[in-house]
């Protein structure tokens, strides 16, 4: 009996420490997430959720993060720490992307497959205003002020421009062929749109949804994540097969890592060394090593991986860089004491 | 296990990459690039099925075989719906009319805020055992598939078009996919629309649809075989599923009209349609107009088919007096 109580005690020790340092994956063609461990590379869990997740968030506070049910009209939310259930939050429709304004007053949700944006009160997520608009939307980004929300249409190759305050169209331009990915860069007056259809970036004006550069990353450019010093980000390439990394100060291309198997959304760890990419065919999440810039490690998950989230973020740093849809992002060390 | 998701994926996405993946690039059609990737595994499954039906359904039917002779000239063309329908040919173009409407449809109703329940939600239990909610979402598919399958025996215009599966005189394991295109779709629209609302996942789709077509390929091969005096009323085997493919005779003129479940024979034994007597009986119609189907090849079948179906969809009065091959052969 005695045995039996110290392997239990073990058993939620080990438990614990997994959750400590767990990754969340949305497996989106299997209705589940997976828990992963950083610490180990393998995978702790799978647990059911709707149907169709793709992407999460966390909140504006850092206690929770909202995983997306786009086919069941939902999104649970899991403690951000513990990556426990907490409540599932219903009827919001066909939740693709997801995102906070930089106040954490918006919340806006892109229905990727019913062609509409809806903008809710963050506070109790009361639907404030929803813009139909055709072409696909599918990724987001917000303006510092948080007045706008910039939404790319991908059947359309559009980025259009959302009043957040009035939920009005302020304008709706072409930016090339398949726009995924859109980025607000920190001095707020540069968009970056990850073209899938095509082999790079686009710069645009905010203002008026100009195009005023390029920047070649790879076939099927298609979402950004930050390194961490508000200069460089990342960009996977989904048709390449690789994940780039830009100096948005130079507008260069500086790195470029080999990521097989459709390389999609990505998360950093705290320590700022490993990347986690999901390769949504391969069913598998890479791991890269920064230093070394290259995938140490694939860890089977679901099929279609899409979203990924290391948990433990906790809130947003005051006047940090934000991922692309606004969510917070936690401290990480880089040495250069910047956040992300 | 594991090795073996590897192995498959490892190659889906070599396949896709190489091939397929390019030219969706090329196209500029990017929005198609998950379809797209997850059409390749359907082309691959369908490749998997028509390997284990040459190779492994057919040594039984080699080896035992129930009828031992008969003109095997009109096996040849259930060979080619198979391979137009297991390599996706036949599915594609389906796919490309019914998957509008499809999505049309279920975004209507999710718009209205109407969203496809899970059945893990009544029951949290099934959350948690894949295989279970698996089984539960299988059964519900097959129950909606034995009254669509009802339905094409009792609806003249309906008959029309899937008399042709049963025209075969000599079934066999290629027999399952002998189907007219048209009913093809409409049986395909109905259970992906049944499949949405009931909330079966796309993965959990593919999957039934794979095992039940199976399951329904061995069911019609040329063996007097079954799994058993409980394992036959549990899974629809060969000697079941025979008798649904009988010949009417004066004795039995309704004979065909029992042992209508694809893959479960449950939905018969509850709906008093289910036959388990085990006698040896011809295949067949005993309809000359839907008789003369056999010796046809493939795109004449279509043809003449669907000559039928538009007689049967035509007012009465304006008919020809005499219509054979319209109505089922029970009535």
């Amino acid at each position: 009996m005695k045995r039996l109580a110290i392997a239990a005690t073990m058993l939620l020790a080990v438990v614990g420490t997994a959750k400590a340092d767990a990754v969340l994956v949305l497996n989106s063609e299997e209705a589940s997430y997976s828990i992963l461990s950083r610490a180990t590379r393998t995978e702790l869990a799978r647990l059911p959720v709707g149907r169709e997740p793709h992407h999460l968030m966390p909140t504006p506070d850092g206690k929770e993060v909202l995983i997306g049910s786009t086919a069941t009209n939902e999104l649970l939310a899991l403690d951000s720490n513990t990556g426990d259930r907490r409540r599932v939050i219903a009827n919001i429709i066909d939740p693709y992307q997801l995102g906070f304004s930089r106040d954490g007053k918006w919340f806006v949700t892109v229905a990727y497959r019913l062609d509409h944006v809806d903008i809710f009160h963050a506070d109790g997520f009361k639907l404030a205003g929803r813009i139909f608009i055709d072409g696909l939307p599918s990724h987001m980004a917000f303006d510092a002020e948080s007045k706008t929300v910039f939404v790319s249409l991908q059947q359309s190759g559009r980025l259009a421009a959302f009043d957040l305050a009035t939920q009005t169209l302020k304008w709706n331009v072409p930016v090339g062929n398949t726009p995924a990915g859109v980025l607000m860069l920190p001095d707020n007056n540069r968009l970056l749109v990850a073209l899938t259809g095509e082999d790079g970036v686009a710069v645009v004006d905010p203002k008026d949804g100009k195009v005023t550069g390029r920047l070649q990353t790879g076939k099927g450019a298609h979402n950004f994540w930050p390194k961490g010093d508000g200069r460089h980000w990342f960009v996977s390439n989904r048709v390449e097969g690789s994940v780039s990394l830009i100096d948005t100060q130079d507008m260069k291309l500086t790195g470029s890592i080999k990521v097989p198997g459709g390389p999609d959304c990505m998360d950093i760890t705290a320590d700022g060394k490993e990347l986690w990419v999901t390769q949504r065919f391969l069913r598998r999440v890479a791991v890269v090593d920064l230093e070394q810039m290259k995938v140490v490690a694939s860890i089977p998950v679901g099929k279609s991986p899409h979203g990924v989230y290391m948990l433990k973020s906790g809130p947003a740093a005051p006047g940090s860089p934000v991922s692309p849809a606004g969510g917070p992002l936690r401290a990480v060390s880089t040495g250069s004491g910047t956040t992300r | 296990m594991g090795e073996l998701t590897d192995l498959w994926v490892g190659v889906q996405n070599w396949l896709f990459e190489t091939f397929v993946g390019p030219v969706i690039f090329w196209l500029g059609q990017m929005a198609w690039y998950e379809p797209a990737y997850n059409a390749v595994e359907f082309v691959m499954l369908g490749a998997l099925q028509i390997a284990v039906i040459a190779l492994g359904m057919r040594f039984f039917e080699k080896r035992w075989p129930l009828e031992k002779t008969g003109d095997d000239r009109l096996i040849g063309v259930d060979r080619v719906y198979t391979v137009l329908n297991k390599l996706g040919i036949i599915p594609f173009a389906i796919f490309v009319i019914t998957y509008p409407i499809s999505q049309e449809i279920e975004l209507l109703m999710r718009s209205w805020g109407m969203a496809p329940p899970r059945i893990e939600r009544l029951v949290p239990w099934l959350g948690d055992n894949v295989l279970a909610s698996f089984l539960v979402y299988f059964v519900l598919y097959d129950f909606a598939a034995y009254w669509l399958h009802r339905a094409q025996h009792a609806i003249p215009w309906w008959w029309a078009l899937h008399s042709l599966h049963h025209s075969q005189r000599r079934m066999t394991v290629w027999s399952d996919d002998r189907n007219h295109v048209l009913d093809d779709f409409l049986t395909t629209l109905a259970l992906v629309l049944f499949s949405q609302m009931v909330g079966v996942q796309p993965g959990e789709y593919v999957t039934i649809l794979v095992v039940g077509r199976l399951v329904e390929s061995w069911s019609h091969a040329n063996v007097d075989m079954s799994f058993g005096r409980i394992g036959e009323r549990l899974l629809v085997g060969p000697r079941f599923h025979r008798l649904h493919h009988a010949l009417a005779n004066p004795e039995e003129r309704h004979i065909h009209d029992h042992n209508f479940a694809p893959v479960f024979p449950i939905w018969d034994i509850l709906f008093g349609t289910a036959i388990y007597d085990g006698k040896h009986r011809p295949t067949g119609v005993d309809d000359p107009v839907i008789d003369a189907d056999n010796g046809r090849g493939w795109a004449v079948q279509q043809v003449t088919v669907f000559g039928r179906f538009l007689r049967a969809i035509t007012p009465r009065f304006l008919r020809a007096p005499f219509q054979p091959g319209l109505r089922p052969p029970a009535e």
